[in-house]
């Protein structure tokens, strides 16, 4: 399955990506949950069930780190029985891009998973706008933007 | 590191030729502990060695000659040589690419014994 | 079991370490115990591994067995030991004439006559080489007779040119050749049951062969030029004659790991002019 961004600059980097770690499934978003791009989801609910889960996650753990005194945790990984969940953000010019990765425990681990999302940070960073532009999201602008970007991940 | 862990790394690491020795969790491609000189990556080497060391073992368990015990990867620059214990740790060694290979494999079974 | 065996037998127990597995070996085989012969070979191999005599031996019994491919390396890991040994030199020169190769066979003997000009055997082989008719193996040539010295210009050629190839192509175990795609386009594997277990190895090893290129590359170690594997029952090597094949081989556990390091390279080699004429 190919994947496939609402923003064309996350694009070459999350493919990348997938092909190196050879993961199965793959959201970038912003910690808010905005989707970027993915690769490997076949349904829109899944999508935006796992980007709201996992900005859950990641706003969870933060808030942890925050009442430890401590920086934000550099990863997070849990391991089932046939899958793996790796989540970890990256700094990038158009701020905090969050990854969110599925992979199978036969074809993958996390230390492979792990090693190249420093490669996918770093293409990522490399890649991605220098400017950033900050706007006021209204909810029917959201309402839209979110069934465009519906749109750009599954190709409709 | 205990020093268990470090005693057995230290005898890989003093054969010459070896860069760098490691134990690496086999199944997560993650450092358990390291010994290794400036400009080696140690989460690649596991994650790598520990990624090949699984198909590896695939290819020889289908080839019929049981369990994998012990591989060196050959390379014009440079070797890789790994032996796993028997707790699904591999002991990895990072060597130059004319290091005495049946000193080395030795030091590694030791090692692995040593991990456990 | 006959008295000389078991005497030997005793011999062996009572001093593994001892050279007696040579006459022992030698005895079962020319009582055709192939299988004991086999054994007590390899045993002894395990133990003097630079020993020419014993690869000889060996390869005298897998040559009775017919295993003429494990038969020519043995004999050649003989001469890489001990260039002048003359039973090495017969036996190659018995596989040549096999499969066809008048020159090297000739060439082989006529180096063992140099070495050994009072041996009659090799004078009978010579002649029977020159009639076109096969000379037995080394071990079992007959009752002498009188030869013409021939003279020839040919020199003992690597060893790896006649017959390797023809080994590759007619390999139905222990030697794979694979495009990068995983496809077989050479040879075959068993396993020790005897099942064929050719396809699926072949799915596995490209998926090793990317792995490797891969760790190699990212380590810093520059092209992976082989990989060599210890298993609990068999050792393999894998390498790449040339940018778009993949060579495997397969030996039993008592194959020293140099020695098949060896067996690959010239494998290697062989694939390699294969493949050339493919394309």
């Amino acid at each position: 399955m190919s994947a496939r961004a609402v923003e064309s600059w996350t694009l070459q980097p999350l493919t990348d990506f997938v092909r190196e770690a050879a993961v199965r499934l793959v959201l970038l978003m912003t910690p808010a949950g905005q989707v970027l791009a993915q690769s490997g989801f076949s349904r829109a609910v899944d999508v935006m069930s796992a980007a709201a889960l996992g900005a859950a996650i990641i706003a969870s753990t933060t808030e942890m780190a925050r009442q430890m005194k401590q920086a934000p945790f550099g990863f997070l990984s849990h391991q089932g029985q046939r899958h793996g969940i790796f989540l970890a953000s990256s700094v990038t010019g158009r701020g905090p891009v969050v990854a969110l990765v599925v992979y199978d425990l036969d074809v993958s681990s996390v230390g492979l998973v792990q090693l190249f999302f420093e490669q996918l940070a770093a293409d990522l960073a490399a890649a991605s706008p220098k400017e950033t532009v900050n706007k006021q999201v209204l909810a029917a602008d959201f309402e839209r933007e979110l069934s465009n970007s519906l749109n750009a991940l599954f190709g409709r | 590191m205990t020093t268990a862990y470090s005693q057995a790394l230290d005898r890989v690491t003093r054969v010459r030729g070896v860069r760098g020795a490691m134990l690496v969790a086999g199944d997560d491609g993650l450092v358990i502990a390291e010994q290794l000189m400036e400009g080696i990556k140690g989460p690649a080497v596991a994650a790598l060695a520990s990624s090949l060391a699984t198909r590896l073992r695939r290819a020889m368990a289908a080839a019929g000659v049981g369990n994998s015990l012990f591989w060196h990867l050959q390379c014009d620059q440079g070797a890789l040589l790994v032996v796993f214990s028997g707790s699904g740790v591999l002991v990895v060694a990072v060597a130059e690419a004319d290091v005495n290979v049946g000193l080395v494999r030795l030091e590694l079974l030791r090692a692995a014994e040593a991990a456990g | 079991m006959p008295d000389d065996i078991r005497a030997l037998s005793a011999q062996l127990a009572q001093d593994p370490q001892s050279l007696v597995f040579l006459r022992l070996a030698e005895l079962l085989r020319q009582r055709r115990q192939l299988d004991a012969a086999v054994r007590v070979a390899i045993s002894g191999l395990e133990r003097h591994p630079h020993l020419a005599d014993a690869h000889d031996l060996y390869a005298r019994v897998l040559a009775d067995k017919h295993d003429y491919e494990r038969a020519f390396d043995e004999w050649d890991m003989a001469l890489r030991i001990a260039p002048n040994h003359t039973g090495a030199l017969k036996g190659l020169a018995f596989l040549y004439f096999k499969v066809g190769d008048v020159d090297q066979a000739r060439a082989h003997l006529e180096t063992a006559l140099k070495v050994d000009p009072d041996d009659a055997s090799i004078t009978q082989a010579l002649e029977m080489v020159h009639q076109g008719v096969a000379p037995e193996s080394g071990a079992d040539a007959g009752a002498a007779a009188p030869a013409e010295a021939i003279a020839s210009g040919a020199e003992v050629a690597p060893l790896e040119d006649a017959r390797v190839f023809a080994g590759l192509e007619g390999a139905q175990e222990g030697l794979l050749l694979l495009d990068p795609a995983g496809r077989v386009l050479g040879g075959a594997l068993k396993d020790r049951h005897g099942a064929d277990v050719t396809d699926a190895v072949a799915a596995y090893l490209a998926g090793v062969s990317q792995e490797a290129a891969r760790t190699a590359k990212l380590l810093g170690l520059g092209n992976w030029t082989g990989l060599a594997a210890e298993g609990g029952e068999g050792n393999v090597f894998l390498k790449q004659p040339g940018p778009e094949a993949l060579l495997l081989v397969v030996r039993e556990r008592g194959v020293p790991m140099g020695r098949l390091a060896v067996i690959a390279n010239r494998a290697a080699n062989a694939a390699s002019r294969w493949l050339e004429r493919q394309s």
